[in-house]
């Protein structure tokens, strides 16, 4: 196997455990590996925006090689660029496969400006940038919210209750059953919601079974959710015990094994010192929340 | 009954830590050990599963990746399934990644799959085009300009020199489309903005924790079916009859259930019983 592999292995052994080592408590394992995490994302984020969407599709439009002519004034500046960072900017213009739009001037201003939120004394320019993010995503989302979250779903709750085509009870295909669940289920949900009226008589009822459907959706919810942080301890306490073998020279084990002591050492001098209660006090939770 | 009571308040009051312990003993010993619990697909697996297997032989599949390796467990047997389906009926499949981490995670499952298993032509079987930033802005691109979007392919290849791309234009080309997500933006932006004003049919492979989300969409006929956490893994796996790691971690999560669910029983009369003595006093 690969030195690389197993150093992976081993970084993944460390990092997965000083994940796990939180529930112990919180602890410099804990720390580095979090700091790790969110550092990698950030730089990782970056480096692929950069290079699948602003180099390619941004300077890629605005820098073409089909239309390099070094005589412009475009391209007089391309070479300037391409002198500083002939990666980002290579010799004969940008061959990404596009023809050259300036529009995309607008575009790559709006962008500068967001990033002089930096500067304070040039801070109010970043709003022109966010004014068009917001506008475009609230514009954008209005349309797809209403098209599929409003008017589908009424299409699809709205059901014919004395279709007897349909059989009379089925759970789970349709059913004359289903489709009056789905009706009431619908009407006195949204009733819960109605508040311009006291809550009283038939409307309090209503809203009563609104609630007890509420209440069995977030239940559905509450073990959807169990179900999957279950499924991702399972990924990866199927990795450490991958990592466990004589192939990744006992990675878990020994990072374990390091963990572990260092925690429990830490633990001891600790309450030698008179820090922190015994270990042996877990069988009380009263500290805990 | 006072000596019953107090069993349950003690077991009520346990340090928190115990039950991660109890609760990673639970999930280790069925990996150790299988216990090989039977697996049935629901009718939302078997929906994504007869969708797929009606499609005609060639036909355009775009495979949307919307997970990163912190959902890997749930999400990427789902892919890995998928693929396989698509690759035994000679589907040609476009890959996109919605999240950034989404690139390596196609990378990783095409390797296996399209490289590995069935040894597959990269540009003419399928294509990675990858990832690019903007959530539902890259939908609306594939939908109305592929080509303006992707210019260039995950390796930097130009797209027009790319065979299977050869037609493609818009998200009308494609006949199918599986996104595979974890979040935003992922499944329920492709039904917003590429499925529901296409009218291409569109399924979805999701975490747990989504499935009530988007169970509507599959209800409403949004969406065909749909495959819920690493249950729906694992009910693929079966229908495609090849077991993956899905199916593996099956009996651990049985066993995990069980044992929650014990824990909230005993939990509640923990507290009931505080309750009621508390009233007493």
């Amino acid at each position: 196997m690969e030195f690389s592999t197993i150093l992976g292995a081993w970084v993944a052994a460390f990092l997965t455990i000083g994940i796990f080592s939180y529930l112990y408590k919180d602890n410099p394992f804990y720390k580095a590996a979090e700091h790790l995490f969110v550092g990698v994302s950030a730089g990782y984020l970056l480096s692929l925006g950069f290079w699948t969407q602003l180099q390619p599709n941004l300077f890629g439009r605005l820098f073409p090689a089909k239309h390099y002519d070094p005589d412009t004034i475009t391209y007089t500046i391309y070479n300037v660029l391409s002198f500083f960072s002939s990666s980002i900017f290579p010799e004969g213009g940008i061959d990404k496969g596009h023809d050259q739009h300036l529009t995309y001037l607008i575009p790559l201003a709006l962008g500068v400006m967001m990033l002089l939120s930096l500067i304070p004394r040039f801070s109010w320019m970043a709003r022109w940038g966010i004014a068009y993010v917001v506008g475009m995503a609230a514009g954008l989302k209005a349309y797809g919210y209403l098209n599929s979250n409003v008017l589908g779903q009424i299409k699809g709750t709205a059901v014919n209750l004395l279709d007897f085509s349909l059989p009379v009870f089925s759970l789970s295909s349709p059913s004359i059953f289903n489709n009056i669940i789905i009706f009431v289920g619908t009407i006195c949900g949204l009733l819960y919601f109605y508040f311009s009226k006291e809550h009283k008589g038939l409307l309090g009822k209503a809203s009563k079974i609104g609630i007890y459907f509420l209440m069995i959706s977030f239940g559905a919810s509450f073990g959807f959710a169990v179900m999957g942080r279950i499924s991702l301890l399972i990924g990866r306490f199927t990795d450490l015990i991958k990592y466990s073998g004589s192939e990744y020279n006992y990675a878990t084990f020994w990072v374990l094994f390091i963990i572990v002591g260092a925690l429990g050492y830490a633990a001891y001098k600790e309450e030698d010192r008179g820090v922190i209660a015994p270990i042996d006090n877990l069988g009380s939770s009263t500290e805990e929340e | 009954m006072d000596k019953i009571e107090n069993i349950f308040l003690k077991i009520g009051s346990v340090d928190r830590r115990w039950i991660f312990i109890v609760i990673a003993v639970v999930v280790i010993i069925p990996l150790l050990v299988p216990i090989g619990l039977p697996i049935r697909a629901t009718d939302t697996s078997k929906s994504v599963y007869d969708a797929i297997e009606a499609l005609p032989k060639g036909s355009n599949v775009l495979l949307s990746i919307e997970y990163s390796p912190s959902t890997k467990p749930e999400n990427h047997p789902m892919t890995i399934s998928i693929m396989r389906h698509l690759f035994r009926n000679d589907q040609k499949v476009y890959v996109t990644c919605l999240w950034p981490d989404g690139q390596f995670m196609a990378q990783d499952a095409l390797k296996q799959v399209a490289e590995g298993e069935f040894n597959k032509t990269y540009g003419e079987d399928y294509v990675l085009l990858g990832y690019r930033p903007g959530g539902e802005a890259v939908v609306k691109g594939i939908v109305s300009n592929i080509r303006k979007l992707f210019s260039v392919d995950a390796k930097q290849t130009k797209v027009d020199d790319i065979p299977m791309m050869d037609g493609i234009t818009n998200f009308k080309d494609f006949d199918f489309l599986f996104s595979a997500s974890a979040g935003y933006p992922g499944t329920i932006e492709w039904v917003q903005y590429a499925a529901d004003p296409t009218g291409v049919p569109m399924s979805s492979g999701v975490t747990s924790i989504q499935v009530n989300e988007v169970m509507p969409y599959v209800q409403s006929g949004q969406m065909v079916g749909v495959l819920a956490g690493m249950p729906g893994a694992a009910e693929y796996e079966s229908l495609i009859n090849q077991k993956g790691s899905a199916t593996s971690g099956m009996d651990a999560q049985s066993v995990a259930h069980l044992v929650i669910v014990l824990f909230i029983v005993l939990g509640n009369i923990s507290f009931f019983i505080e309750r009621k003595r508390s009233r007493k006093y």
